[in-house]
């Protein structure tokens, strides 16, 4: 019997039977490894039925038995357990069953493999693992670290980089850039067959665990099918070499209140595919976050990379119910009780939004709770079964996420005691903030409605004692004599004369976490902040939309003397490029202000830049790419009545023969004359006397107009209020 | 946000849509009065959703009042000020 | 159009409009919660809970005790929806089914089991029934396939309603 110890990289079905894990051995080896591995799942209902539904599985490769297991609302039921030895037939048996007997109720039968796996064997994905081998064979494994390990041992992958040197939507790439560690170097595309001898032997000779593309899911992994089909030389990108790339199509789906347009994707097997742009969340944490979800999470890094946080949050409350014994419904069951109309009022409400005072306000704190909506299901065990109950047992969703508030507040600890240019900095901040995207979307699934374990009441418990704590938080600065100028769900901005150093504000902050119990922290203190009223009405607040400049810091705290916005232009994505600089340039002129009072001194210098950025534009002086607007598309273009800029661009494309998904952005230009747009991908030229002038120095003013009117009103508001 | 209940901003536009007709029948200077009451009611949108009415209008209404006592304290806070310097 | 007079126990009333009579079924709703308890069941979301206030408001001082005769509970999937009608009791008190179908148009729901679910759930507003009068709001579907649900619960109804749907438009200015 041999032994191997390493990482685990990969978890999938084996086709005959069993499955195959992949480990990154420590002596720099790629082990392919088979284990027998059973999986289980349930029916239950109506005797008669079951009896049913046992004599048609009889027939079948499966073994029966009668159980009890539990179910987290109903407590325990009898069911029928179903178990295959072979996890790729588990959702033929399943899919068929269903059909035949389609109101029995349904458990397990939908986990992901890797779940059931580290369910069971309580490794994780890479993770640090022990195994005992005969050959391939792993007779058994056992994990040498845990998911929560704040410090984990480094993976040393090794990395291969491939992009093509075109936008292939825009244009026919000619060239693929191939990067390593070592070096980085061009190969030709044509001739195609020489193309694929050199990507083959490159693949070969690397062997790399990941593959990080530009446009593999749309492009580069459909096209060498396509190549390797016409050329006949077979070229199969995965490590596994029996298996095929996972194909999946693009589709348009409803999520967070807006469509979401997802393009096509193509996963590998033994190693990873990871497409820089089709991946939802890579942009924030980079794959230093995804490897850190796919650890805590279960699900494989090629999905963490490309899946929302959401599908995360629900894989690790299905991993806590498989380790509790508890039986994970295929359908949600749960459903709202009943209420009166005042009921409705009283508990349908979001977090507290206490408007802001608009103006300029000098020497002002910003207190944050730190993950505030999960901080309140962990402290006050609010759980879609516990909801209501006193002194119930820990609820599914606290024990889900205890220890992920704990992680992520152990490593914001780390961070905010190491030197700023500490080489660490990056990645501990790319794996907190893929941890907090995994607690900012647990509190929505709690009222999802295909969220597993699910109950509207314990959404609206988290929210209603949301407001209560943030009223308390007002209450507690108010008689320690501060003003609160804005309260937005889990944050509050508070001032008091002759406070303006980080430690004035601790006596404060100290007494909101004793009474509220849940953390918070000083996000920064403002030399000035300003809250722009909105553009309808002078009179009229907007909340959530602020920016200002932060004090140098002489104390801890997460701010260092810069500028901080929220909501205003520069923080939108379908502001341009141009617009948004200027935007920023223009806060930049005017943090260098200490206080409100000397702001009114740079606005000349705001003006000055807006009249060179002008000039530069009429001058053609800036570059298109930086003039594109993003819309998206938010209905398919048979839909519109009144086309918007986004659909005429959108009908260009089409004219072209590309289509756009509702939900796609699309990319364009404001021309003058014929529809007013010109879609950047049409990939002809514009002649830049054809922009629309006019409109972007609208655009331009109106974002200016942003930054400049609180100084300008602020004397006038200030007397109102 | 809740789901079936609208926010009390989306209340407020509502019942400000349904005294359309109202406003536009209004002189131009006192529509601005009017759309001030609203800008007032719009300042207090966290108290009148934290009343859990089943007419927010009434809480709105409320906010409206306070906005005016305000600036009633307000101004009768300068005249005295403007008093005290003139005996002095 | 006026449905109050010809509710009756053991009638099933359906309303189709393009909003699922979103505006009757709050007038209906408010004038019912007047005379008594009143069940409404959401599968479209379309519970408005303010104007229903406004509407008792209207024709009494004593909102507070009304409103509390007023029902809710909401149905997000269809599977919600066949789960929420079975385990409703058989009151002798009126029954708002607001939007039945929405969620049953999803189209990540196969049609097959659509169509079950729905089956399953027409013989929940029966049973609801035969112990009081029964309304249900519908909706057109998004995609033509899914049409037959309409026909179906239609088929069920010993009433269709469908207002407002041939009303000549006329570019004079309305006087009442």
């Amino acid at each position: 019997m041999d032994e191997a110890t390493g990482w685990l990289l990969d978890v999938y079905a084996d086709t005959e039977g069993g499955i195959v894990l992949w480990l990154l051995a420590d002596d720099d080896k790629r082990l392919r490894l088979r284990m027998d591995f059973d999986v289980m799942f349930y029916a239950a209902g109506d005797f008669a039925l079951l009896r049913q539904a046992w004599m048609y599985l009889k027939e079948k490769n499966v073994k029966l038995e009668r159980a009890t297991r539990r179910d987290l609302f109903l407590g325990k039921r009898d069911v029928l357990a179903i178990t295959t030895s072979n996890p790729t037939e588990l959702p033929k048996i399943f899919a068929d069953l269903s059909r035949r007997f389609p109101s029995l109720d349904y458990y397990d039968a939908d986990i992901p493999l890797s779940l059931r796996f580290i369910a069971q064997t309580d490794t994780h994905l890479l993770g640090r693992c022990r195994v005992e081998l005969d050959g391939e064979r792993v007779w058994s494994i056992e994990p040498l670290d845990s998911p929560w390990e704040i410090d984990p041992a480094p993976i040393p992958l090794r990395i291969l980089t491939l992009s093509p040197d075109e936008n292939p939507v825009v244009r026919k790439p000619r060239n693929l850039r191939v990067g390593n560690k070592e070096k980085e170097y061009s190969l030709s595309l044509e001739p195609t067959r020489a193309f694929l001898i050199s990507l083959k032997s490159d693949l070969k000779r690397f062997d790399p665990d990941l593959i990080l593309t530009d446009y593999g899911d749309t492009w580069l992994f459909p096209q060498l099918k396509i190549w390797s089909q016409e050329s006949g030389l077979d070229l199969n990108p995965n490590r596994d070499e029996d298996k095929q790339v996972l194909t999946r199509r693009a589709d348009s789906y409803f999520a967070y209140g807006q469509l979401i347009y997802r393009g096509a994707q193509a996963h590998l097997f033994g190693r990873w595919h990871i497409d820089r742009r089709n991946a939802m969340s890579f942009g924030e944490y980079g794959l230093e976050g995804a490897m850190e979800q796919a650890r805590v999470t279960g699900l494989g890094v090629q999905e963490m990379a490309r899946k929302s946080p959401g599908a995360g949050i629900t894989a690790m409350q299905m991993l806590t119910a498989l380790r509790s014994g508890v039986m994970i419904p295929v359908q949600k069951q749960q459903v709202e009780g009943r209420k009166t109309l005042a009921d409705l009022i009283r508990a349908d409400h979001g977090g507290l939004i206490y408007q802001p005072i608009i103006g300029v306000h000098g020497n002002v704190a910003q207190i944050d709770f730190s993950s505030m909506y999960p901080a309140i299901m962990v402290k006050h065990n609010i759980s879609p079964e516990t909801v209501g109950k006193e002194n119930a047992p820990e609820g599914l969703v606290p024990k889900t996420l205890r220890p992920l508030l704990e992680k992520r507040l152990a490593l914001k600890n780390i961070l905010s005691d190491l030197h700023p240019r500490d080489c660490r900095i990056e990645i501990l901040k790319a794996r907190a903030a893929a941890l907090k995207w995994l607690l900012v979307v647990c509190f929505g699934y709690l009222g999802y409605k295909n969220a597993r374990f699910g109950k509207i009441e314990s959404h609206e418990a988290v929210t209603a004692m949301s407001r209560e704590l943030m009223l308390q938080a007002k209450e507690i600065a108010e008689d320690m004599g501060y003003v609160v100028l804005h309260m937005y769900i889990d944050c509050l901005f508070v001032q008091q004369e002759g406070f303006h150093r980080s430690l004035d504000f601790a006596p404060l902050m100290n007494a909101i976490e004793e009474k509220t119990g849940i953390p918070i922290a000083l996000e920064g203190v403002f030399k000035w902040v300003a809250f722009p009223a909105s553009k309808r009405d002078a009179r009229v607040p907007v909340p959530n939309q602020y920016f200002g400049a932060f004090q140098a810091c002489t104390e801890p705290c997460r701010s260092d003397g810069t500028i901080k916005y929220r909501g205003i232009e520069l923080r939108r994505r379908d502001t341009t490029m141009w617009v948004r600089k200027i935007q920023l340039a223009a806060l930049e002129i005017l943090a260098q202000a200490d206080t409100p009072e000397e702001l009114a001194g740079y606005i000349p210098d705001v003006f000055a830049l807006v009249e060179r950025a002008r000039r530069d534009l009429k001058a053609g002086r800036v570059p298109l790419e930086e003039l594109i607007v993003r819309q998206k598309l938010s209905r398919v273009l048979d839909g519109y009545k009144s086309p918007s800029p986004a659909a005429r661009a959108a009908m260009q494309l089409k004219a072209m023969g590309r289509e756009i998904a509702p939900g796609q952005s699309v990319a364009f230009l404001f021309t003058r004359g014929g529809s007013e747009v010109h879609a950047w991908e049409l990939g002809e030229a514009l002649n830049p006397g054809r922009l629309d002038t006019k409109r972007y120095f609208k655009l331009l003013d109106r974002a200016i107009q942003t930054v400049l009117d609180p100084h300008r009103r602020s004397c006038v508001s200030e007397r109102l209020l | 946000m809740g789901r079936t209940v609208i926010t009390i901003t989306q209340q407020l536009n509502e019942t400000e849509s349904m005294l359309s007709r109202f406003r536009r029948t209004l002189r131009r200077s006192d529509q601005y009065i009017f759309d001030g009451l609203f800008a007032a009611a719009r300042r207090h949108i966290a108290a009148i959703g934290q009343a859990e009415s089943l007419l927010p209008f009434e809480s709105a209404l409320l906010a409206m009042l306070l906005e005016q006592a305000k600036e009633i304290a307000v101004l009768q806070q300068e005249l005295d000020e403007l008093k005290k310097k003139r005996t002095c | 159009m006026n449905i109050l007079p010809v509710l009756k126990t053991g009638r099933l009333i359906a309303l189709f409009t393009p909003h699922a009579g979103r505006e009757e079924s709050m007038a209906l709703i408010a004038e019912l919660a007047l005379r008594g308890a009143v069940t409404v069941l959401d599968g479209g979301n379309r519970f408005m809970p303010y104007r229903v206030a406004q509407l008792l408001r209207r024709n009494t001082v004593d909102l507070a005790s009304v409103s509390k005769r007023v029902f809710l509970r909401r149905a997000f999937t269809c599977y919600e929806m066949n789960s929420l009608l079975a385990d409703t009791p058989a009151f002798p008190q009126p029954y708002i089914v607001l939007d039945l179908l929405h969620t049953f148009y999803d189209d990540h729901v196969p049609i097959g089991e659509s169509n079950r679910l729905l089956i399953s759930c027409l013989g929940q507003i029966h049973r609801l029934g035969l112990s009081a009068p029964v309304v249900v709001t519908l909706a057109p579907p998004l995609a033509e396939e899914r049409a037959f649900l309409i026909e179906q619960v239609c088929a069920g109804a010993d009433q269709l309603f469908t207002p407002g749907a041939d009303v000549p438009r006329s570019s004079q200015l309305s006087l009442f």
